[in-house]
């Protein structure tokens, strides 16, 4: 018979390395058309970052996504930077491109300030335009000041910055410190049907719902969970490297069981409001956190269903049945007796 | 000669020559001058694209747009003049001493132009924690991933033949493949004196006196098990040099400014001479944080003069790249009545398998994250890490952090079923809030746990949901 269950699990996860410097650098440059490209030392391993980077960069300088060229890994080009790691690319490279953007913006400032009549301090860029704080129709198109700053006052448009989250050491004895300088949270809730005669478990339904501070990409964050929950299932129920005295016997994707797509519950993704006043414009991280309680949350919805926990990794339906069937033993011992 | 690239080209005109269809006419997909590849120009505009702000907005990818159109190219797309191809032959045996290697049948093949051992790499180990992993193994083989000798040649198929005409002696060693065996005094040694390679104490409050005052006390053994990153792309590698002993590599790598440092630390050779570009990588899940068969190509390529490319097959992708890391974890966790946290206490152990690769981290944040994110004021974290005859483990997803959450969250469960509360009820009772304090006594800030719990809870229809 098909039994049904739910089951949550919340977790936080740290931004960054653990007390590690993981530092990463870039470099802005504004184009006499008020366009700009970013270099970053970081790589697209698919899941959106040169997006997210170029969105902060155009944030910073107030123009579009559309107008900003983010050129990125090639170590003969582009600055320093840590990686593609810890879910730290949003936070740790976005971060020193507000400061790289900020540093080219200022040199805009300091050009476009005495064509304004005003103290470069007394200027935003907003809508790809250098304007007056509080009076937007005394303004000059960023293109113009680009120009201006580069041919008049010689100095191009360029900015170039590093950020490394401030963490403290770890006591060796007692590991009090701060390894992190942030953290997300997030809920996952899943809804299950075990089949109590097989063992077999089908996941219906996943609602997640994650903190990242301010999404810089709500739809790109969506994914990351989307894809997140997807490795989530795997690790719970299907995937498991076997050893054979240290040989794997099942290094193919005949015999290593991952989920497809037929093997996906239905999601329902969310994000929380919040802030993180560290981050890029709020921002923290989405990348790994997406998959962490996604497990927890099945385990706890096997239980619900039918009774058993599960405290081996993955709940095959081998296991799952095991567990029905010394469930029973017992309480048929404790009838008999 | 029918190269790869013609098959490829001859291929692609097949699949868009016009051949008779029931299906309805439309836009013509003839080629012109010649170019397999077509592909629209007029680029579609897109709001998310042009607003400002632009944070917030939903904007569209413009690598999606290539991916669409079939025009990213990863590695396996890119290819040279006179490019040769590599492959590695990996250990026979989970723990051995390598006595004799004799490539020379392999070399008098045609099509073969180089072959590469350990001994040959200048500065034979690499690692992120330490440097404990050879590019090539030598003299001792610590797993049956461990590669051996690499070879080069002009097709992919020469190059795995040429790796069956390879002949190594080995002198077997005993292996050790269980980490709580691997912990004991009497067992095989992988590296030095101790299997025990990283520890990790994270310490706070008394933890036995307030287990000891504690209404309700819970055990549980949890254990999770190895699994791979399976990315869709393996790691690969292409290298050439040019007539002023500089190096360039195209890297699936993800962390390109490190991936520098090391393979300038491997080849011996300044990091201003090593170009590394790190292409478009198609999926890396953690996997592709350290150089694998960067070295490897590198110093093929400077042997056979000529560019050449390594491209990990599925197998290869499994037995040699880092997976993630088995813990086995011991909770043991004291409740009053209430249902508050008045203590915890976990023991982890990491099965690390033949080299430490990211575990310095794993070990780090896994300890760290152990107790959840609930307000606990006694803690008590041990973990250890420990070397066996097997896959060396490394960073995945989470870093640790799966492995944990399975264990806290499926405990807390566990204590809401005995006292009879809420699952939800238990963890907002007991849920970090703004300002609550780490394990390590860190101050959080911008914490929206509850947030979470309540919206999940919300969307869920938890209060509502019926069996």
């Amino acid at each position: 018979m098909k039994k049904r269950g739910r089951g949550m699990a919340c977790m936080w996860y740290p931004i960054g390395f653990t007390v590690a410097a993981n530092p990463s650098a870039a470099t802005v440059k504004v184009n006499t058309d008020g366009t700009a490209t970013v270099l970053t030392g970081t790589v697209e391993t698919g899941q959106g970052a040169l997006t997210v980077l170029g969105q902060i960069a155009a944030e910073a300088l107030g123009i579009a996504t559309d107008d900003v060229h983010v050129v990125s890994g090639d170590t003969d080009v582009t600055p320093m930077d840590t990686g593609a790691i810890a879910s730290r690319t949003t936070y740790v490279t976005g971060n020193a491109i507000v400061k790289a953007a900020e540093k080219a913006r200022e040199i805009l400032f300091e050009a476009a300030a005495p064509l304004l009549n005003v103290k470069p301090n007394q200027l935003e860029a907003r809508d790809k335009q250098i304007q007056v704080l509080g009076f937007p129709s005394s303004s000059i198109p960023i293109s113009e000041v680009v120009l201006h700053s580069e041919s008049v006052v010689g100095t191009p448009a360029i900015g170039s910055a590093s950020y490394n989250p401030p963490t403290v050491q770890m006591d060796p004895e007692t590991g009090q410190g701060k390894p992190f300088n942030t953290y997300v949270y997030a809920t996952q809730i899943a809804d299950v049907e075990v089949d109590d005669e097989t063992g077999e478990v089908e996941v219906l339904k996943i609602v997640a719902v994650h903190d990242c501070g301010t999404p810089i990409n709500p739809m790109l964050v969506e994914g990351q969970i989307q894809g997140g929950i997807s490795m989530g299932v795997g690790f719970a129920l299907q995937e498991e490297i076997l050893f054979k005295e240290g040989k794997q016997i099942n290094p193919n994707l005949t015999n290593y069981i991952m989920p497809t797509s037929l093997d996906m519950p239905d999601l329902e993704v969310g994000l929380v409001d919040n802030y993180d006043p560290t981050g890029p414009f709020g921002a923290k991280g989405a990348g790994e956190p997406t998959a962490v309680p996604t497990a927890a949350a099945i385990m706890n919805a096997i239980y619900d269903a039918v009774g058993v926990r599960i405290s081996t990794l993955p709940a095959t339906a081998e296991r799952v049945m095991t567990a029905i069937m010394e469930k029973r033993e017992t309480e048929q011992k404790i009838v008999a007796s | 000669m029918a190269t790869r690239t013609t098959d490829i080209q001859t291929d692609a005109e097949q699949l868009v020559m016009p051949r008779e269809s029931k299906a309805p006419a439309s836009q013509s997909l003839a080629l012109s001058g010649g170019s397999p590849v077509v592909f629209p120009l007029e680029l579609p505009q897109s709001e998310s694209r042009l607003s400002t702000p632009a944070v917030g907005q939903r904007a569209t990818r413009p690598d999606a747009r290539l991916h669409g159109l079939g025009q990213t190219q990863y590695i396996d797309d890119i290819s040279f003049p006179h490019m040769l191809h590599a492959k590695i032959l990996r250990s026979e045996y989970p723990h051995a001493r390598i006595l004799n290697i004799d490539t020379s049948e392999a070399e008098k093949m045609p099509g073969v132009i180089a072959t590469l051992t350990g001994a040959e790499i200048p500065e034979n180990t690499f690692g992120p924690t330490f440097q404990d992993q050879p590019v090539l193994a030598y003299p001792i083989v610590r797993h049956l991933g461990d590669g051996v000798v690499a070879v080069a040649a002009i097709t992919e198929q020469l190059a795995a033949d040429a790796l069956e005409k390879i002949k190594i002696e080995y002198e077997p060693l005993p292996a050790v493949f269980d980490p709580l065996e691997a912990m004991e005094d009497d067992a095989p040694k992988l590296h030095g004196e101790t299997n025990i390679y990283t520890s990790k104490v994270i310490k706070k409050g008394d933890v036995e006196k307030a287990l000891k005052e504690s209404d309700h006390v819970f055990h549980r053994q949890y254990r999770t098990q190895m699994v791979e990153h399976v990315p869709l792309e393996p790691h690969a590698t292409i290298a050439s040099w040019d007539g002023n002993g500089r190096v360039t590599l195209w890297s699936s790598l993800g962390r390109i400014t490190l991936g520098r440092e090391d393979i300038s630390r491997t080849l011996a050779i300044p990091q201003s001479r090593v170009r590394l570009i790190g292409t478009v990588v198609g999926g890396n899940f953690g996997g592709k944080n350290e150089i694998t068969n960067e070295p490897i190509v590198a110093l093929l390529s400077k042997k056979a003069r000529r560019p050449v490319k390594s491209v990990f097959t599925r197998g290869d992708e499994f037995v040699s790249s880092t997976i993630r890391h088995p813990f086995i974890m011991d909770y043991t966790t004291g409740v009053n009545n209430e249902g508050k946290i008045l203590a915890r206490k976990v023991r982890l152990i990491l099965d690390g398998g033949a080299y430490c690769s990211w575990t310095g981290t794993t070990i780090g944040k896994g300890s760290i994250l152990a107790p959840g994110p609930y307000n606990i004021d006694n803690i008590h974290v041990e973990a250890y890490a420990v070397y066996t005859n097997k896959t060396a483990t490394g960073a995945m997803r989470g870093f640790g952090a799966p492995q944990v959450c399975f264990a806290y969250e499926s405990q807390m469960d566990e204590i809401a079923h005995k006292l009879g509360m809420d699952p939800l009820e238990i963890r907002l009772k007991n849920g970090f809030t703004e300002n609550s304090l780490s394990p390590t006594s860190q101050t959080l800030q911008s914490v929206a746990l509850k947030e979470s719990l309540t919206q999940a809870a919300d969307r869920f229809g938890w209060k509502e949901w019926q069996k």
